[in-house]
């Protein structure tokens, strides 16, 4: 364990710019203050590659010998002591990277300072009032964000998970479309569902583990065989612990992710929240589900993700051909985009579920790549949103031809969606299949597997099928008369979807450069935990 | 007579410190009914008096803490033989006189701005205001005596005390029709549950020949000793259930004149109409002191019933434990329990008055509350062998019930607020005010969502330690995670209405309705109770839960002599 400062820099210098935000004077200046912070937490993130760029060194000197066993800039404090005595069990103040939340800390750090960018027009909105309030809302969401990501303590985990509700909450119900108030409460709804569930696991695995060894530390959960043993043998009001506790654990993360049929609040969300709440509702909020079940669901209950592996990839199907169907239906260029999100995270589910080295590695660039293509197609969309006021795809044309460099960028950012090879979509994607297709080599008992390859691979067709119609209904074709007038991107909004691009290119042409040696050796180390 | 035995009736020095915050308030009262008198009836002044003596009282309170430091005590022990304390003074009722005593310095703070914001539109009231604080210092008083005995008449008319200033207190609004229609519902559900507790009283003193609880908790100890060593002789015990019916009725009465006070199911009806028409500072003392009084008195009934050391009972087979009247009583507890803050939740949903949400709301807490009493093994280490014992449940409604004033003082004070300004307490009053009283709203928001029990505030805090203390019992009794369960999907109900009131302060606007300026008091009391809540809710979150486990220590449960009085009577 290395101790550090920087992720507290990274947590709490968003809160710390949002206090700042309510005694300024001028909406300027708050508007300055937040993009200097967001800015500020990104270049503070990219300190973080000096412990994971490891070009000439082995992996092992990078991620330690197993599971939890090498953290970095680790901070840990006790926080609440329950009991007395020295060796009294606490809860404690944990935070720590490793090669799984390494690669999210600075999704999120990139996604949120390019989403602030994108609120930079907030005076041009519909709903421009309350300014202050917004910038103010949207750095304390920051700081949930990546306490979540940064979280080694279960119980400091669920607190950041509780508390970026808030935030979104009001910033779609104030900030949102016309239907904003039954988006925002059903998304706050149902995440608290998820939460409280959450809750329930919290609680028992702290009191289901022997007295005397009872923590909330995730690693500690994960890695004791004491703990482990326990929770193997365990029930709970005549159920199984096991499989229960990662039932609940899964409602949880897959109201997130989200998982058909706790899917129905995100389609509402997206489309309500302004475009910059949707690119951080796309890129990290769905990426918390997953790294949920990763982070804990999946180290903890080894077993149970065994005995749940065919339900989960059967979901993850469900997922992939259902919200590429949906998306083909949709005529609201945002909905589009959404139900596409669903579908593409059902690639994600597939390769958690299937347990084996190369599914989780390809779930987690899945993971990414959606991460850096979904917020950047949401801004393409708020692009034009912002010019033509509607968002039905039918009334759309040849808008290529007024937009041209918007247009190119809005091909890319598309493609890279669609998972075009040389784009982030394609490894992920490609990755999932081929580990599900040949998950039989590492667990024998896995029939299911070749065939939910071959229709999973299905959904690449579909999804191929619903972009392509959709470009070329809205940027290709004659130029419609109402959209000849329409100006370029500005230089604003080319300097947010510039950086989204580049990354889509970076991690389509080298995949193994840019993320996949930054946490494949902590992704082995959690396939070791299922042996 | 002789002079000997009638000194031994007069209590000593001793006992009366002991019992000094009670006495000031006594004197309290009659000063506020003197007062008038000799300077004339300005409404300040018995406002300033209360306020006095609350201080005072709280100075005194701190007294009898450091002299119960070495252990519980009791006293007002007539002389008789196997005679048994009158009243009681341990940390809890310490923790309860300093919590009732901070309720009425609230309560006078709000009801100063409200006379203030009252001023010549409705001069009755100021001119009721010896009345009125009369009135409230002598519930508070019959409050505090509900938390400090154990013997059943002392506990009749510790409630009355606390129940009868209550109803007049409600119709204190002389204008109001709503008011005088909730005293008349008050007082008609107040007088039936009050005769049926008398009437269970009765049962339980005809059957067991005595008015002390804990006589009648190790009476049944006792006699269910004695039947486990009848029946266990040849054959392995499964089952020797407490079939007493009288004892049953008894207590189920009783539970009646309880559920009354503290507005759970079945005996909750009264709540939502009494709180709707009861002036808000009424209605703000009803929701905090007098459920905060009725969940201790459960607690410490259900404290002498609850079993001493482990679980089950080392002598006892484990089928037979499920059996006993504890288990009994607890499963009971914790089935009202969970219907209570089921049926508050849910009857909340729909209603369009905020004063009625917050009644409903009010039931819902009091059914959180009650779970910790449904937690049967008392003491509980805190961890390894030299460290204090406490009381699981206890602890864990002592950090409730704090945390639960402070959020429910913030939301109706800031409802009181807004209702005073624009003269209604519909929903749709709300529309709007995020712009319009931005720093009403702010708090009123914090306030909200620390009742729904979202981190990083308060409310989160008290459930968990809540949650917490079920979770802990629930190793050796698994049926309190359903209370758990229950618990947690009961939040994520709640968070619909409480956000209802924040939708419509925040998401809601409408460009008529005027912005208002709200009395600086009124803004600096909620504003207070919202940063305590945030401090509750992160840098003082381990430091509220070992106060409560402080406080929850050195209970005092059953008098040592009061059971080797036992043995010969059986």
């Amino acid at each position: 364990m290395e101790h550090g400062n920087l992720l507290n820099w990274l947590i709490f210098l968003p809160t710390i710019a949002a206090v700042l935000c309510l005694i300024v004077p001028s909406n300027r200046t708050v508007k300055l203050i937040a993009v200097l912070a967001t800015g500020l937490t990104l270049l503070l993130s990219l300190g973080l590659f000096q412990h994971f760029a490891w070009w000439g060194t082995a992996a092992g000197d990078v991620f330690g010998a197993g599971y939890g066993q090498k953290l970095y800039e680790v901070t840990k404090l006790t926080w609440i002591t329950l009991g007395e005595g020295a060796r009294a069990p606490k809860i404690e103040y944990f935070v720590g990277a490793d090669g799984l939340s390494f690669p999210l800390i600075l999704l999120t750090t990139v996604v949120t300072f390019l989403a602030c960018l994108a609120s930079w027009n907030i005076e041009h909105w519909k709903i421009n009032k309350g300014i202050r309030g917004y910038f103010c809302l949207f750095l304390l969401l920051e700081t949930g964000m990546l306490g979540v990501f940064c979280s080694l303590d279960f119980f400091l985990f669920y607190i950041f998970w509780e508390v970026m509700l808030l935030p979104m909450y009001f910033l779609i119900g104030v900030w949102g479309g016309p239907r904003k108030e039954y988006a925002a409460i059903k998304f706050f709804i149902y995440t608290l569902v998820g939460s409280v569930l959450m809750l329930i696991v919290l609680l028992a695995f702290y009191f289901y583990a022997p007295v005397g060894l009872r923590t909330f530390s995730l690693i500690e959960l994960a890695n004791n065989a004491a703990i482990q043993d326990a929770f193997k043998a365990a029930t709970f009001l005549g159920f199984r612990f096991a499989p229960l506790m990662f039932v609940l654990l899964f409602i949880g993360f897959a109201i997130k992710v989200p998982v058909f049929p706790f899917h129905t609040w995100l389609p509402d969300a997206h489309v309500e929240a302004p475009t910059p709440i949707s690119m951080i509702l796309a890129g990290i909020l769905l990426k918390m589900g997953a790294y949920g079940l990763l982070r804990i669901s999946y180290p903890i209950l080894p077993t149970a993700g065994m005995w749940a592996s065919y339900a989960l990839g059967l979901l993850g199907l469900v997922n992939i051909i259902y919200g590429a169907l949906c998306a083909m239906a949709q005529t609201d260029f945002k909905r589009l985009v959404a139900y596409s999100s669903i579908s593409h995270m059902g690639y994600v589910l597939l390769g958690i579920a299937i347990m084996t080295p190369a599914g989780l590695q390809g779930a987690m660039f899945q993971v990414i790549a959606h991460g850096i293509s979904s917020p950047m197609c949401f801004f393409l969309v708020g692009v034009i949103y912002d010019r033509a006021h509607h968002r039905e795809i039918n009334r759309f044309g040849g808008l290529w031809l007024s937009m041209p460099v918007y247009g190119s960028l809005a091909t890319l950012g598309f493609f890279a969606s669609l998972g075009l090879p040389g784009l982030c979509g394609f490894i992920g994607e490609f990755w999932v299949l081929v580990a599900t297709f040949s998950a039989q080599a590492v667990w024998p008992w896995m029939t299911w597997a070749k065939p939910f390859a071959v229709i999973a691979a299905t959904g690449v067709i579909l999804t191929a099928g619903y972009i392509l119609w959709m470009i070329q209904r809205v940027y290709l074709g004659p130029q419609r008369e109402e959209y000849k007038g329409f100006p370029e991107a500005s230089a604003r909004e080319i300097a947010i979807l510039a950086p989204f691009a580049a990354l889509a290119l970076l991690l389509g042409i080298l995949p193994d450069q840019s993320l996949f040696r930054f946490m494949n050796g902590a992704l082995n180390q959690i396939a070791e935990l299922f042996k | 007579m002789n002079p000997a035995s009638l000194n031994n009736w007069l209590p000593s020095a001793d006992e009366l410190h002991l019992f000094s915050p009670e006495l000031i308030l006594v004197g309290t009262i009659v000063a506020v009914l003197v007062a008038p008198l000799l300077v004339g009836r300005r409404p300040a002044v018995p406002a300033l008096i209360a306020v006095l003596g609350c201080f005072v009282g709280l100075v005194a309170t701190w007294a009898v803490s450091t002299q119960i430091a070495d252990g519980p005590q009791a006293g007002m022990v007539p002389p008789a033989a196997g005679a048994t304390p009158m009243l009681l003074a341990d940390r809890f009722s310490v923790f309860y006189k300093l919590l009732l005593f901070l309720a009425l310095g609230l309560i006078t703070w709000l009801w100063l701005i409200g006379a203030q914001k009252r001023n010549g539109t409705n001069s009755a009231s100021e001119r009721g205001a010896t009345e009125f604080f009369v009135l409230l210092l002598t519930s508070a008083l019959g409050m505090m005596l509900m938390v400090s005995s154990f013997n059943l008449l002392v506990l009749i008319i510790a409630i009355e005390t606390a129940s009868l200033p209550s109803y007049a207190l409600v119709a204190s609004d002389k204008r109001s029709r709503l008011g005088a229609e909730a005293a008349l519902k008050y007082v008609m559900f107040g007088a039936t549950a009050s005769a049926i507790m008398i009437y269970g009283v009765s049962l339980l003193y005809g059957r067991f020949g005595t008015l002390d609880l804990s006589v009648i908790a190790s009476t049944l100890d006792a006699r269910y000793a004695e039947l486990r060593s009848t029946v266990a002789t040849s054959a392995p015990v499964t089952h020797v259930a407490v079939t007493d019916a009288v004892f049953w009725l008894g207590l189920a009465a009783l539970g009646v004149g309880i559920t009354f006070k503290i507005a759970a199911v079945p005996m909750h009806y009264w709540c939502p109409d009494v709180f709707q028409g009861a002036p808000i500072e009424v209605t703000t003392w009803l929701s905090v002191a007098s459920k905060a009084a009725g969940v201790g008195l459960l607690l410490r009934i259900v404290s002498v019933f609850t079993v001493t050391g482990p679980w089950p009972p080392p002598n006892l087979p484990p089928a037979a434990a499920g059996h006993t009247y504890a288990m009994t009583v607890a499963v009971l507890v914790g089935v009202l329990a969970a219907v209570t803050c089921t049926v508050g939740n849910l009857a909340a949903l729909r209603q369009e008055n905020v004063k009625r949400i917050l009644a409903y709301s009010s039931i819902a807490h009091a059914g959180y509350m009650m779970m910790a009493a449904a937690i049967i093994v008392a003491p509980s280490a805190a961890g390894g062998a030299s460290a204090a014992t406490y009381n699981t449940g206890m602890a864990a409604v002592i950090a409730y019930l704090f945390v639960y004033l402070l959020m429910n003082v913030g939301a109706f004070g800031a409802t009181a607020l807004v209702v005073w300004q624009t003269g209604t307490d519909h929903l749709s009053t709300f529309t709007g005010l995020g712009r319009r009283a931005p720093w009403v709203a702010l708090p009123l928001a914090v306030c909200l969502f620390s009742l729904v029990g979202l981190p990083p505030l308060g409310g989160f805090t008290a459930k968990w330690y809540l949650l917490l203390a079920l979770g802990k019992t629930a190793a050796t009794q698994p049926w309190l995670w359903i209370l758990v369960v229950v618990a947690v999907i009961n939040t994520a109900i709640s968070l619909y209405y409480y956000v209802r009131i924040i939708r419509q302060m925040y998401l809601t606007d409408d460009a008529a309705l005027p912005a208002f300026r709200p009395p600086g008091g009124g803004v600096a009391l909620v504003s207070a109770c919202a940063i305590i809540l945030l401090l509750l809710g992160t840098l003082w979150f381990g430091p509220l839960g070992r106060r409560a486990q402080a406080l929850a220590s050195d209970i005092y449960a059953r008098p040592p002599a009061a059971q080797a009085e036992l043995s010969h009577r059986m």
